[in-house]
């Protein structure tokens, strides 16, 4: 199942994975969740995932940002094949060619504002060479904090923070190395609407001015009609790909 | 970089870590401190049971002739004034004394009362030690073992008065009286404290000794017994309890014409510079010498002639250092205790933090990476614990004296009676090594607690850690 050339084979494909299938042990049985998924993202395209809730998304999701390793099928990201890599490579490849923005933020709450946007940086670089890029570093992470309206927010915990300043950060932290990929599961999912507004317009503005691929899943229609392609998702398969017309 | 990073913020961040780390600390502190104490006893006990004995102790066995290597016989030297020559020669020597050394029975005057009760303990050979005073001050604590007689030890007040503290210069001072006055009847004795208490002595009370002579000439024991009446002018305590309940001093040439012999020592004792660096140069140095001379029988046959003080005490001092082994085998247990704290605090705080787990899993932190985040909780937890322990305990063993006296005074009542110790402080010695052994221990024993925690850790499944809030 892992031969690349069941790979949609569109050159700038950033992100693909082909013939997923994903089950889970339920008592003395298996339960599968993704009944075979093919699909790519291309290098700075911005795509919408939707579909009910219980439809497999975030399982999706997790497959892709290699987090889950799928029952059946390859995952290809930058044009590696994620799984037959070792864990070192592997966990390099979400470190640096995916950011990952979670529903629940997921911020470390020991540490502060600043210091979880520069995390990934942390976690990428030796001590050493962490240290002679420290200041590039939390530059780098100030300056989009800043951007993203937390200049004066960059001490705080996260426990002192609402939930929108939270996602920010979590959005300047999947950004910092800046990665081709951007994987963001229902981002404004557990904000107010005004609130998840905003932060939507930072995230898409981000992703334009970078160019970064965004794959977003999503129950906004007017947001998805933002996106250049909306993928609807039906208990564990792709039910439509559409660059066409959305259905109503 | 994370992980040293992290590490450091979940340590100062969550103050439950700091209990293993206090665990850590009081678990190396009480082993530093009770080690200590523990070494110093037992040095002080090895000192105490060392007694009178001098570095060396040379003792002929005075055959007729010695093998030479060559396969020539020559007969066997008894001038002892060469023999002290060869050895003060030796640039590792400090002094050198004649001593000679028979036994004998010992009756006080009204002793036969005391003789017909079940007293077994008094009826023994007494070791008779003829000394010269001068020679003797040098070589070994004799001078030590009288002055420490004089009203330093309350519990053994009894005894103050046998002997009196301007006679530790010349403690035999009345025997030059004695030998002037060519009176043979009075030779002037110290007493073993122990022996004196067991007889009730007081300075100045006339004893008999028994003994059977020898006859130099025949080779042979004389028939008849040599009894000669003796003064009691002080006593004297080495702390080691042998040498206190059986020996009497006295002059070598007082010992000598009671025994009627002609050769008037029987050993040599030896003081080193340095003991402990030097004993085994210069006692191979000196025998190879002495053995030329005709002094002493080859090295290879091992007759006992040539022996440190440590040889005389064997077997205790091997059961001192085995009691020093077994019991930091057995206190090092208290560090698998302070271990298991950390073990338990890391895995509650690894199930606490399932959820950062998964987010660090995200953000490309490999499970090697999770393992060495949580073993190094468990390594800064060891090591700032231990070294603070180890700087509460060698804090704590150096003013253990000072600190016990508080605590008495603080509840009222004496821990460490002077009285029942034969020591007026409490004896604490620090081995660095040692700390190190136990600061190592520590660091050990947490790692391996730690790492099974930490090894969970790097096993959890990061969606499964993510996917609730
Ligand atoms: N570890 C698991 N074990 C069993 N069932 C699971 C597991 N993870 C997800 N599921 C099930 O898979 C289905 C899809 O879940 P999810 O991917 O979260 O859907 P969505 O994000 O589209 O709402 C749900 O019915 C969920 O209960
Ligand atoms: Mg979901």
């Amino acid at each position: 199942m892992s031969d690349p050339t069941q790979h949609p084979l569109s050159a700038d494909a950033v992100l693909s994975c082909a013939g997923v299938r994903r089950s889970f042990p339920v008592g003395e049985r298996r339960l599968e969740i993704l009944h075979g998924i093919n699909l790519e993202l291309r290098a700075g395209e911005r795509l919408a995932l939707m579909g009910t809730s219980g439809a497999g998304k975030t399982t999706l999701l997790h497959i892709l940002g290699l987090l889950d390793r799928p029952t059946e099928g390859s995952v290809r990201v930058a044009g590696e094949d994620a799984w037959s890599l070792s864990p070192k490579r592997r966990a390099n490849l979400r470190n640096q060619k995916i950011g990952f923005v979670f529903q629940f933020y997921h911020l470390l709450p020991e540490l502060s504002a600043l210091e979880n946007a520069v995390l990934p940086a942390m976690i990428k670089l030796s001590r050493r060479a962490f240290r002679s890029n420290r200041a590039e570093f939390l530059d780098r992470a100030t300056t989009m904090l800043t951007r993203f309206g937390l200049a004066d927010r960059l001490g705080h915990r996260p426990s002192q923070l609402s939930g929108g300043e939270q996602q920010r950060i979590a959005i300047a932290r999947a950004l910092l190395l800046d990665p081709p990929i951007l994987i963001a599961d229902e981002p404004t999912g557990n904000l107010d609407r005004g609130t998840g507004e905003k932060v939507l317009e930072i995230l898409l503005d981000e992703q334009s001015a970078r160019g970064v691929a965004l794959m977003l899943v999503t129950h906004d229609e007017r947001l998805a009609k933002r996106c250049e392609r909306v993928l609807y998702m039906e208990d564990g398969l792709i039910q439509a790909d559409s660059s066409a017309p959305i259905p109503t | 970089m994370f992980r040293t990073f992290l590490s450091l913020r979940y340590l100062k961040a969550r103050k439950t870590n700091w209990i293993g780390m206090a665990g850590i600390l009081v678990a190396v502190g009480a082993l530093v401190l009770i080690l200590s104490i523990m070494a110093g006893f037992l040095e002080e006990s090895r000192r105490t049971l060392r007694g009178n004995l001098a570095d060396l102790v040379i003792q002929p066995s005075f055959q007729s002739s010695v093998l030479q290597e060559n396969g020539d016989w020559v007969p066997m030297q008894t001038d002892v004034e060469r023999m002290l020559e060869i050895i003060r020669e030796d640039p590792d020597v400090v002094a050198a004394t004649p001593q000679l050394q028979w036994y004998g029975i010992f009756a006080p005057d009204g002793g036969e009362s005391a003789l017909e009760k079940p007293m077994q303990d008094a009826i023994q050979l007494i070791e008779l030690v003829g000394i010269d005073v001068e020679g003797e001050g040098e070589a070994t604590d004799f001078r030590e073992s009288l002055e420490a007689e004089y009203g330093k030890k309350p519990g053994m007040g009894k005894f103050c008065n046998v002997g009196r503290p301007e006679d530790v210069e010349d403690p035999f001072v009345n025997l030059r009286d004695v030998r002037q006055r060519r009176t043979r009847l009075k030779v002037p004795i110290l007493v073993g404290e122990q022996l004196a208490y067991l007889w009730g002595l007081r300075r100045g009370q006339e004893v008999s000794l028994v003994t059977a002579t020898y006859d130099e000439a025949s080779s042979k024991l004389n028939e008849t017994a040599a009894n000669a009446r003796f003064q009691v002018v002080g006593s004297f305590r080495s702390k080691d309890n042998e040498t206190d309940s059986r020996r009497i001093y006295m002059d070598r040439r007082a010992l000598a014409d009671f025994l009627q012999r002609d050769r008037l020592w029987s050993a040599v004792l030896v003081k080193l510079d340095d003991y402990e660096r030097d004993k085994d140069a210069v006692r191979a140095r000196l025998w190879s010498k002495l053995h030329a001379e005709g002094f002493l029988s080859a090295p290879g046959i091992r007759l006992n002639e040539f022996r440190t003080w440590e040889d005389f005490r064997a077997t205790l001092l091997a059961a001192i250092q085995n009691e020093k082994a077994l019991m930091g085998i057995m206190l090092s247990l208290v560090l698998v205790v302070a271990g298991f704290t950390v073990f338990a605090l890391l895995s509650m705080m690894v199930t606490e933090k399932r959820r950062d787990i998964g987010i660090l899993c995200a953000l490309g932190a490999t499970p090697r990476g999770v393992l060495a985040l949580f073993l190094m909780i468990g390594l800064w937890e060891a090591v700032i614990g231990s070294a603070l322990g180890a700087l509460v305990g060698i804090t704590g063993a150096y003013n253990i004296d000072a600190i016990e006296r508080k605590l008495s005074s603080v509840f009222g009542f004496q821990i460490f009676n002077r009285e029942i110790y034969l020591f007026d402080h409490i004896p604490a010695e620090v081995s660095f090594s040692g700390v190190a052994w136990i600061v190592g221990g520590a660091v050990f024993s947490t790692l391996l607690f730690a790492a099974i925690p930490a090894w969970r850790a790097s096993r959890l499944d990061p969606v499964e850690a993510l996917r609730h809030e």
